[in-house]
């Protein structure tokens, strides 16, 4: 199946296809290496799942054992990506690292307001950066089981609160949150991921909270998407858009211009049972294509990431799920066909195994202009017994009420699907990937949950911040040597763009290859990576072309300096910082 | 007429088999069930074949025709809930628990990864239930080997080495049987399941010298490690559909 994929992109790209061949086995030559140094760098904090109380106490901490998310942004303009980080115990702070511009890091949430959201009803569970008011900074919004917190960036270190005036005071047990701008009005609206159903966990009134069918779920808390509507609020327009049938257990959302329209559309990843691929319909609504797509899925959906992975111009997908001895489900990556469809090639891809997934994001870590693919896993590492086997009894007696949590045994100091190795796939250039986690020094064994790229250090090698549940946080430099040229775009929207360009399409053509990336607002369970567009070049010495579609629809071409971090206003072309 | 003629010939040697004096009402259910399934039409086909079942139930053939024809027309539902409105007014059949064991099995490859683990369990209670009733030996290969498809962490490949080893004392005390190959592959994959490689190639060994044609013995006894492991833990993927035609039963 790659091999064939492989062929065809080769007569698409007939006209320079042997010099790629060549480029491409020279790239692999290069081997991709990272350095851990969380503690050096100042950043190596440690995330504290929310303990509950009473009887159910351990059963609802496992069920809501994420909540340790990270997000990159450089919320103070420095020209450094700065990284925020969420804790979700009862009292405990989130953690605003400011880049140093050195590799270190200083923590200033308290000093800038944002250190707190884990309050006794209250879970955070996942962080995004974004401009919702088009003022050149970004604000910050904490996902919750609870209500969301919005923060307004006051561009003096300090962050505002400004949910209730938002409006954005409803309650969902929100576990993931992107930005987009699905219709295209110039101003980035909000899809929250709701896992539970509307009920507070920490005040738990009636027991029946948990999934009702563990491999077709329908009692989950769905998603919301919430419009802007330029006045400083926003409203709920889930039933108007069309995804307020969605009523799975909602783990993480993604997007992206799957069918190349110019508009945004989503995919739903759902734990429990089916996932969902919505198309965007260009008049506020979306219409639902998974029965024709990717068909119907029973697996546990943890991540959505996108990206053209095979450069052939549409946008992929990779939802990881969960493979281990006891459950044997494969993720899934969704080939885009091009024509409406697509295809799971996961196995033919070699990445159909990473354990109890959950993060997954593509980056081109050699910068051999091929996105690689990094994976984290891993649910609980505890004590040598193992929690699988009481759980036997709970799927298999008849009659038992498995939405009751009172049925659920305590897993105590058992471990579950824990101590996996986490996955770097480098990508082969041939439509398949090779894992090189080991080799590559990042084959730790926590229990991942989020995945921030960024460059932290302005070098053009993309490091990894990994953050883990109940785990400290690892940070991954990437010291790969002789690895490729590069650039970076950090594009600013203008007129009826939104500011963060969130939804641009930026085309390249360099070195016999035509490379696609997509500036995506937070895509990446509890992850949102840098808005700048990476693109690895390899032994290209200058690009052929480079378009950017803006997200108002206007297409501009564009001069870049090769190996530089360039910043690119939408109708003015590159300007200085 | 040549046309109508070649098909119903090959039923017609099925119905010599079946009953070479009197041919009964589920025979005849039978006959017509197959017929139609010649012609891929699951309404009629399965029709007859559930009133074959119906009055025959400790048939295991019937039942595994009809199941078969289920796994083709994908009702696996239909079949579920005909055995089990079958074993209200014959709880006491053994071939019918087995039957519906199966009838559990052949739905697992299109559920998901929880469902699988729900309806393997279920399928053993009605195996256990047909060797309460029966200790045969299909009944003992069938549940022994439903054991092995568990995964190591349930500790359940130690009882289906138990089972395995009633079934291989059976066939070793009665006349020998072309099936009876597949207890040494199971019994020795049980062993191998338990950490025991040693009596796994021996049992393997063993079945080779009464079974020399057997390709199955010969690649497990040719393998080691990885690829050993490979190819037995390819015969336990939960995804992939387990042959339960028991057509072999009544080959020789």
């Amino acid at each position: 199946m790659g091999g064939l994929r492989a062929i065809k992109t080769c007569f698409t790209l007939a006209a320079f296809c042997a010099s790629t061949s060549i480029w491409a086995a020279e790239s692999l030559q290069t081997a991709i290496r990272f350095e851990e140094i969380g503690a050096k760098a100042g950043i190596r904090v440690q995330h504290h799942t929310r303990r509950f109380h009473g009887k159910n106490a351990d059963v609802l901490r496992m069920f809501t054992s994420g909540g340790s998310a990270v997000a990159v942004g450089d919320y103070d303009n420095d020209g450094y990506e700065d990284i925020f980080v969420t804790d979700s115990d009862t009292g405990k702070a989130n953690h605003l690292f400011h880049n140093n511009g050195d590799l270190t890091f200083t923590d200033v949430a308290t000093v800038a307001g944002v250190a707190g959201g884990n309050d006794p009803h209250s879970v955070v569970s996942d962080a995004l950066w974004f401009d919702y008011d088009n003022d050149g900074k970004l604000d910050l919004l904490l996902g919750r089981f609870g209500t969301p917190i919005l923060y307004h960036n006051e561009g003096n270190g300090k962050f505002k609160d400004v949910t209730a005036s938002a409006g954005l005071t409803k309650f969902a047990n929100t576990i993931g949150v992107i930005a987009l701008d699905f219709d295209n009005d110039g101003r980035l609206d909000l899809l929250f991921a709701n896992y539970f159903r509307p009920v507070n966990l920490l005040d738990l009134k009636d027991p029946h909270v948990l999934p009702n069918d563990l491999d077709n779920a329908s009692n989950g808390g769905g998603v919301t998407l919430w419009r802007n509507t330029d006045k400083g609020t926003f409203e709920d327009v889930t039933e108007k858009a069309g995804l307020g049938k969605v009523n799975g257990w909602a783990l993480d959302v993604g997007h992206g211009d799957f069918n190349n329209d110019g508009l945004q559309d989503i995919y739903i990843a759902c734990d429990y049972g089916t996932d969902h691929l919505f198309m965007n319909n260009g008049n506020g609504t979306f219409r639902e294509v998974t029965d024709k797509s990717t068909g119907w899925d029973t697996k546990k959906g943890m991540n959505v990431d996108v990206a053209d992975y095979d450069n052939d111009g549409w946008l992929d997908i990779y939802i990881t799920n969960i493979t281990d001895e006891y459950m044997k489900e494969c993720n899934m990556l969704w080939h885009n066909s091009g024509d409406g469809t697509f295809t799971d090639v996961a196995k033919e891809t070699a990445t159909c195994n990473t354990g109890w997934g959950w993060a997954a994001k593509f980056g081109d870590f050699d910068n051999d202009g091929w996105l690689d693919l990094f994976v984290v896993n891993g649910l609980r590492s505890a004590g040598p017994e193992s929690y699988v086997p009481l759980l036997l009894p709970v799927l298999t007696t008849p009659g038992l009420d498995i939405t009751d949590v009172n049925n659920w045994p305590d897993i105590a100091g058992r471990t579950w699907s824990g101590y996996q190795k986490k996955h770097l796939f480098h990508n082969l250039a041939n439509g398949s990937f090779k894992e090189i986690a080991a080799d590559s020094g990042v084959d730790n064994e926590l229990d991942g949950r989020g995945i921030g790229i960024g460059d932290f250090d302005n070098d053009g090698r993309l490091d990894i911040v990994q953050t883990n549940a109940d785990q400290p946080l690892l940070f991954y430099h990437n010291v790969t040597a002789k690895s490729g040229n590069w650039i970076e775009l950090k594009l600013i929207g203008t007129g009826k763009s939104n500011r963060d360009a969130i939804g641009a399409r930026i085309r390249l053509v360099a070195g016999g290859l035509t490379q696609i990336r997509e500036i995506d607002g937070g895509n990446g369970y509890s992850s949102q990576s840098t808005r700048r567009a990476h693109f690895g070049l390899g032994h290209a010495a200058k690009i052929d072309h480079l378009e950017i579609r803006w997200p108002s629809g206007r297409t501009e071409s564009v001069s870049v300096p090769l190996n530089r971090v360039a910043y690119i206003e939408e109708g003015r072309g590159v300007i200085k910082r | 007429m040549k046309k109508l003629f070649s098909s119903v010939w090959p039923l017609l040697l099925v119905a010599s088999w079946l009953v070479p004096c009197q041919l009964h009402a589920s025979d005849a259910d039978y006959l017509q069930g197959l017929k139609a399934l010649e012609t891929n039409d699951y309404s009629t086909a399965l029709h007859y074949l559930e009133l074959a079942v119906a009055g025959d139930p400790d048939n295991l053939r019937y039942g595994s025709d009809y199941r078969q024809a289920i796994i083709r027309s994908k009702e696996f539902d239909r079949a579920l809930k005909f055995f089990e409105q079958m074993l209200v007014q014959h709880s006491k059949s053994a071939n019918l628990h087995l039957n519906y064991g199966f009838a559990y099995v052949d739905k697992i490859p299109v559920t998901g990864s929880i469902t699988q683990v729900i309806l393997a369990n279920d399928a053993l209670t009605e195996f256990a239930k047909s060797l309460e009733l029966q200790p045969s030996w299909i009944a003992y290969y069938t549940r022994g080997t439903s054991y092995l498809f568990w995964p190591k962490i349930f500790k359940r490949a130690a009882l289906g080495v138990a089972d395995l080893q009633r079934a291989m004392e059976i066939q070793q005390s009665g006349r020998r049987h072309s099936y009876h190959v597949k207890a040494y592959i199971a019994l020795g994959d049980g062993y191998w399941k338990t950490d025991d490689l040693d009596k796994a190639r021996a049992v393997w060994a063993e079945g080779l010298k009464e079974f020399p044609a057997s390709i199955a013995l010969k690649q497990r006894l040719s393998l080691k490690g990885d690829e050993l492991k490979n190819l037995i833990e390819a015969q336990f993927d939960p995804g992939t559909r387990v042959n339960t035609d028991l057509r072999d039963l009544w080959a020789d």
